[in-house]
């Protein structure tokens, strides 16, 4: 008031001025201050209120001319190829009124079977990336096409005419066009070579073929055919070869039919807690030193069941202690020789050497032809490591006259990048052209960038299998300027054609003539079969025919028993305070090729939960004996050892405390610290306590490239003894969807303290071979209900979860997000446990969480832990406890079953997050930004974008549901089983699973919910949930429980 | 004297706002709600014409409402249907004619003037050929019936169940110029679903579904 006292005037209630001040003397006011401010207030109103427009008119634009297949508001789905890594699965995509919109499975497809992992998902955003090139560089600068061809066309004819040497490097490529017209393109210079790498290299498999078969193949592994399989640190599951084919063909070998119940046996040895290694059955932890060794140790038990002499070796008591019991490999040996011709090896080094023993391995067991399949051999990873360093060696000595690079980005992911960058960058190699979609680390440093379409934009073939054929076409045009770099190769040596002309024409060549008898009869219709499945079979080409037709190929025994003496040397006792660094591929980050996809980088990882960062995995025991804990910042010192360090400072990475990992390894994921990822300071809200996913001018993570180690062979490994790991006293806050890890009972909670909690139940195979019911919990649940029946007249939506089929690979999360416009919120905000996703994926670990233990042998009962996934969503509680206590009647059940969330309505109180039990409510804490108009295309226009203050959460894909409804009144009958897929169901590789009608009995998933491993989690609330878990039953005796210290 | 200007300035002010108030506080509804909503469209397209006079089936334009979500306005090219014959109204047509007679020469094209807004939209030349130097334009319609964003209307089940599309666009085949008649609220849909006998779709249609989700996704 006083304020008000001083500035204003002073008047009487009936309005006359006491004081007069203010006043020029002429009498009393006609208009008072009370009268002055309601008459300006009136006016003010008033003009604000003239100030409202109408809401802007929208604008409805039809075509022009109407295409005959598109019709507004309906789907198109497209038969394609995943360009995600050169697994090759097939995709279906869906298009809607021109544009991708989602990106499937294809169930007909024979390789990847309906699954799509995570980053073939999350490929969608990759399309309408806003940092894609849109236009080809010269010299950094935006040129048009007719100015690069005619540019490059004349440098290249100069080489041509001078016999200059041409090199071109690429990813795996093994699609039929693109090998015919490289060949065309490297016939046009007299010296020129294709080099194929691969960032997360293979090559030492079909070297060891080469050795063994005499030819450099790398074998299908076949998962589906195996009962007992063994993997020596091969995440097969994650991200080893082609991660959905295994991950189905595991899950055809767990399906627990038949009498007795058909489950595959699979140990893990592993240093790291691996994708893989979590699912295992028994899993012995062990340093990468010692898998030779033990391979070596493996195939001479496997030599003395087949009674082949092996030579003279060293025994294993001679080659010293050996890195696990014994017996315990008497054991792997004993099962695998039992299932001989049924079992399979499989090993993820880069070793040749230990890669042989693995056929020797396999070959011992008659596993040839079998799960080993040299026939029909892989060509998803094609990539020399040799040749690369040759080539690496001639760039350097500066005597390669053109570089052409596609698919991969040495500067970033090789070793010696940075050298090899300051040798393109000082003109030792005149022409380096580049077909990257990004300016990426090898972009900038080429001469002339050509814009590569994305898969989704471009005509392209592989063949991820021999005789089998997948074809990509195109879902859209070209968003920029990019052209297909078939295209490009085909220009450059005079002959200008269409990506779809060039692949038309080598289709009729070289694959019409390779037809399976009763394929279709003319060319026209055999492309068109083709065009409309996504893939076609056909016979296998001569290159590997010796396989075929001939006897199995001859294995040279001779070559398996040097190897074996060669691994018999034991390995040099590292010194006991040095660690083994282990560089591993992240499930969705990989050899970082996506790193500029948000979806990707705010993927859990399926094991330690963190996203948006790398980090050094240290064991419990590790971690306690340097005195940090998670978030401590360590340094990882590689500097004295006695292999090259291409990039030598020391790195500095957070710690994360992981449970099972060997207390000697230190591991840390490649693909971060990409340039490209800067881009990422922008992401996420901005309000006042908000901090940048990465601060301006740093990139998300470290890249750890350089640690890797280049062997005198060429072979890049991907683990180095002997480093060191130093506290800095630094910490770093890292973002982690799940800060609890333990599935025991809490000491402090109960009497029964240390016992599993039965959120995630599971048995064992005898036992449940004896009792399909066996590992349910004793327990009492509630009769009668507070709440009357919802009575359900027709439908009743529920899903049921196999728990032995879930291996926690997380598609389902990706696919969720992109059906239903699921926001990223960036790392700040998953530190403050604000993280959208819908699904989740719980991780949890029973055992030996502290590293407590003290095994006598360091590998013995996989460290310590068992690992349980369980994907997580809403349940669609029929007495729904966020329903009761909802103000405002936002969440309410509907007539079918669903717990209906209603954003128009929701005010945001949260109690209905609050009063969840499986928390899976996510609240909707900001406007999430969609400020990319372009990144906002990948959202489903059948999903509405929530807004700010609302709360949201699975809905079972209503969408989904209500179209199939629609689908099936129109044609007058019910919706059928399986009709209706939810995102997450669709993605999933090994179809973990089913949605359906509760109330149809003759459904999957009625059968599913009498099967007895059938439970409902927390059904002692009396919440009655419409979503239940099948108990995962574990291959294992019932004694050989896993140590809890 | 600084009071009498104030004064002065003021009663002004009231008087302006309180007439540029008046058509709007008639216009006022709750929000979001268009009834009436007659815009302007880029062609005068008349529905009285085509679906009253001419009695032209409104699936034979809008022939996503069996199929889609959306009915769709017709492309171009549906209406290049007729259009590619029928330029201008019979009345000039004939006009021209005889005129053409009289003066003894051949008849000429008559264009009505919104059909030439057509004809221009698909680059059409003199000939109504497509004609590369002419650049076609997509014509775009003002939206009239829209809802919000969280609301889904899918014309399927609603033509599925032999609603007529005058019950929630109002006598279309009178209007020259197409107007939101009804206010397309969640009542208004929910008067239906609960009742759609009394609503009058006939004695045994049995009510719809009035759970959340059937329109909120």
């Amino acid at each position: 008031m006083s304020d008000q006292d001083r500035t204003e005037p002073r008047t009487a209630p009936d309005g006359t001025d006491q004081d007069g001040t203010g006043q020029d003397g002429t009498g009393p006011s006609v208009l008072d201050r009370r009268g002055f401010l309601k008459a300006a207030g009136f006016t003010l109103t008033g003009a604000v209120a003239n100030g409202c427009t109408p809401a802007p008119i929208d604008q409805a634009i039809p075509f022009l001319i109407q295409p005959e297949e598109i019709v507004p508001g309906r789907s198109l789905w497209y038969a394609s190829t995943c360009g995600g890594c050169t697994a090759g699965c097939g995709a279906l995509v869906k298009c809607r009124d021109g544009r991708p919109t989602k990106i499937e499975g294809n169930r007909e497809h024979p390789l990847s079977t309906g699954g799509l992992c995570a980053v073939g998902q999350a490929a969608l955003l990759g399309l309408y990336d806003s940092q894609r090139l849109t236009t080809p560089l010269l010299a950094g600068q935006a040129a048009d096409w007719a100015t690069v061809d005619e540019t490059l066309r004349q440098r290249l004819d100069a080489i041509a005419a001078r016999g200059g040497r041409v090199r071109l490097l690429t990813e795996t490529l093994n699609g039929p066009t693109e090998r015919v017209w490289i060949e065309r393109f490297l016939g046009h210079f007299s010296d020129a070579r294709h080099v194929v790498y691969d960032p997360l290299s293979c090559s030492a498999i079909s070297q060891a073929c080469r050795r063994t078969h005499g030819v450099a193949l790398t074998p299908r592994y076949r998962f589906d055919r195996a009962e007992v399989i063994v993997s020596f640190d091969a995440d097969f599951l994650g991200t080893w070869l082609s991660p959905v084919e295994h991950a189905a063909g595991f899950r055809a070998g767990r399906s627990l039919e038949g009498d007795p119940p058909r489950l595959s046996f699979h140990a893990q040895l592993e240093s790291r807690l691996s994708l893989t290694g979590s699912n295992a059955d028994r899993r012995l932890v062990v340093r990468p030193e010692a898998i030779p060794g033990l391979l070596g140790e493996l195939t001479r038990a496997l030599a003395r069941h087949a009674g082949v002499s092996l030579g003279n070796g060293p025994t294993p008591a001679q080659a010293g202690a050996s890195a696990i019991e014994p017996a315990a490999l008497d054991d792997l040996a004993t099962r695998l020789w039992q299932a001989r011709g049924r079992s399979l090896v499989v090993c993820g080094s880069q070793d040749v050497d230990t890669q042989v023993l693995v056929n020797l391995a396999n070959h011992l067991l008659a596993n040839d032809g079998a799960t080993f399949d040299l026939a029909r051999p892989s060509r998803q990873r094609r990539g020399d490591d040799q040749q690369l360093a040759e080539l690496v060696r001639e760039l350097e000595a500066g005597i390669v006259d053109a570089l052409l690079v596609r698919g991969v980005n040495p500067v970033y992911d090789l070793p010696n990048g940075s050298a090899l960058a300051t040798a393109l960058e000082s003109e030792k190699v005149p022409l380096v052209v580049s077909f990257a979609s990004h300016h990426d680390e090898t972009a900038a440093v080429a001469g002339v960038v050509c814009p590569d379409c994305h898969a989704l934009e471009s005509w392209r073939d592989a063949e991820p299998v021999a005789g089998l054929l997948s074809l990509t076409q195109p879902a859209m045009r070209p968003l920029g300027q990019t052209r297909s770099w078939v295209e490009s190769l085909a220009a450059w040596v005079g002959a200008p054609a269409t990506a779809r002309q060039l692949m038309r024409d080598t289709w009729e060549q070289t694959v019409y003539p390779r037809r399976l008898a009763g394929a279709a009869e003319t060319f026209q219709n055999f492309w068109d079969q083709a065009v409309h499945d996504g893939f076609v079979e056909v016979e296998v080409e001569a290159e590997v025919e010796v396989a075929v037709d001939g006897a199995p190929l001859s294995f040279d025994i001779a070559v398996a028993s040097r190897a074996l003496a060669a691994a018999g040397q034991a390995p040099a006792e590292p010194p006991t305070d040095a660690f083994t660094l282990v560089l591993y591929p992240k499930v969705a980050i990989l050899d970082g090729r996506h790193a500029e996809n948000p979806w990707l980088q705010e993927l859990p990882d399926p094991i330690t939960k963190v996203v948006w960062d790398n980090y050094a995995s240290l064991s419990p025991r590790a971690a306690r004996a340097l005195g940090v804990e998670q978030g401590d910042v360590v340094r990882v010192d590689v500097g004295n050892s006695d292999q090259p360090v291409f990039d030598g400072a020391p790195i500095e990475l957070p710690v994360v405390v992981q449970p099972g990992q060997h207390d000697r390894v230190v591991a840390v994921a490649l693909g971060y610290g990409r340039g490209g990822t800067r881009r990422f300071s922008e992401l996420g809200p901005r309000w006042l306590q908000g901090r940048r996913t990465v601060a301006p001018g740093e990139t998300v993570g470290r890249n750890v490239a350089p640690l890797a180690i280049v062997a005198a062979d060429g072979q890049r490994h991907n683990h180095r003894s002997g480093v060191r790991v130093e506290p800095t006293g630094a910490r770093y806050e890292l973002a982690s969807t799940q800060t609890y890890h333990a599935l025991a009972v809490p000491d402090a909670l109960a009497p029964v303290s240390g016992e599993p909690r039965p959120i995630v139940q599971e048995t064992t195979l005898p036992a449940y071979a004896k009792d399909r019911g066996a590992g349910a919990p004793h327990g009492h649940l509630p009769g009668g209900d507070l709440w009357p029946e919802h009575p359900y007249d027709g439908y009743h939506w529920g899903m049921a979860i196999d728990l032995n089929a879930c291996t926690g690979c997380s598609a389902c999360i990706v696919a969720c997000q992109v059906e239903n416009n699921v926001p990223v919120v960036g790392k700040d905000e998953v530190r403050r446990r604000r993280d959208m996703h819908w699904l989740r994926l719980d991780r949890y670990y029973h055992g030996d969480l502290e590293g407590d233990s003290d095994a006598e042998h360091e590998g013995e009962h996989g460290g310590g832990v068992d690992v349980f996934h369980q994907p997580m969503t809403c349940h669609h509680c029929d007495n729904a406890p966020c329903e009761t206590v909802c103000p405002v009647l936002a969440t309410v059940h509907s007539a079918e079953g669903l717990n209906q969330q209603i954003y128009n309505r929701c005010v945001g109180t949260r109690y209905c997050a609050n009063n969840c039990p499986y928390k899976v409510r996510r609240f909707n804490w900001f406007d999430y930004p969609h400020r990319d108009p372009l990144e906002n295309l990948t959202l489903n226009p059948d999903v509405v974008v929530r807004s700010r203050g609302v709360m949201e959460k699975c809905s079972f894909c209503v969408q989904r549901i209500q179209e199939a409804k629609q689908q099936a009144r129109r044609q007058g009958r019910a919706v059928a089983d399986g009709e209706i897929q939810t995102a997450c169901q669709q993605s999933c590789p090994t179809q973990a699973i089913t949605f359906g009608d509760l109330g149809d009995p003759a459904s999957r998933l009625a059968r599913q919910v009498d099967d007895p491993r059938h439970y409902r989690l927390f059904e002692e609330l009396n919440i009655r949930p419409s979503l239940g878990y099948l108990r995962r039953v574990r291959h294992r005796q019932d004694d050989e429980e896993i140590d809890h210290g | 004297m600084g009071h009498r200007i104030t004064t002065l300035l003021l009663l002004v002010g009231i008087t302006f706002a309180a007439i540029a108030l008046v058509p709007r506080v008639r216009g006022l509804r709750m929000p979001g709600n268009f009834q009436g909503f007659e815009p302007q469209q880029p062609i005068a397209y008349s529905h009285r014409l085509h679906a009253g006079e001419l009695a032209i089936d409104c699936q034979y334009c809008h022939a996503g409402a069996e199929r889609s979500r959306h009915a769709g306005i017709p492309a171009a090219s549906v209406c290049m249907n007729c259009h590619r014959l029928v330029t201008a109204s019979r009345s000039t047509v004939r006009a021209e004619e005889l005129a053409a007679e009289a003066e003894g020469r051949p008849a000429t094209r008559v264009i009505a003037p919104e059909l030439a807004k057509l004809y221009s939209a698909l680059g059409l030349g003199d000939d109504l050929e497509p004609d590369a130097d002419r650049a076609s334009q997509p014509i775009a319609w003002a939206r009239i019936h829209q809802l919000p964003d969280f609301a889904v209307f899918d014309h399927r089940p609603h033509v599925g169940a032999d609603v007529e599309c005058q019950r929630c666009h109002g006598p279309i085949e009178t209007m020259e110029r197409v107007r939101q008649v009804e206010s397309l609220s969640m009542g208004w849909c929910l008067d239906c679903h609960r009742d759609p006998a009394g609503a009058g779709l006939g004695v045994g249609a049995t009510p719809a579904s009035i759970d959340c989700v059937a329109c909120h996704y």
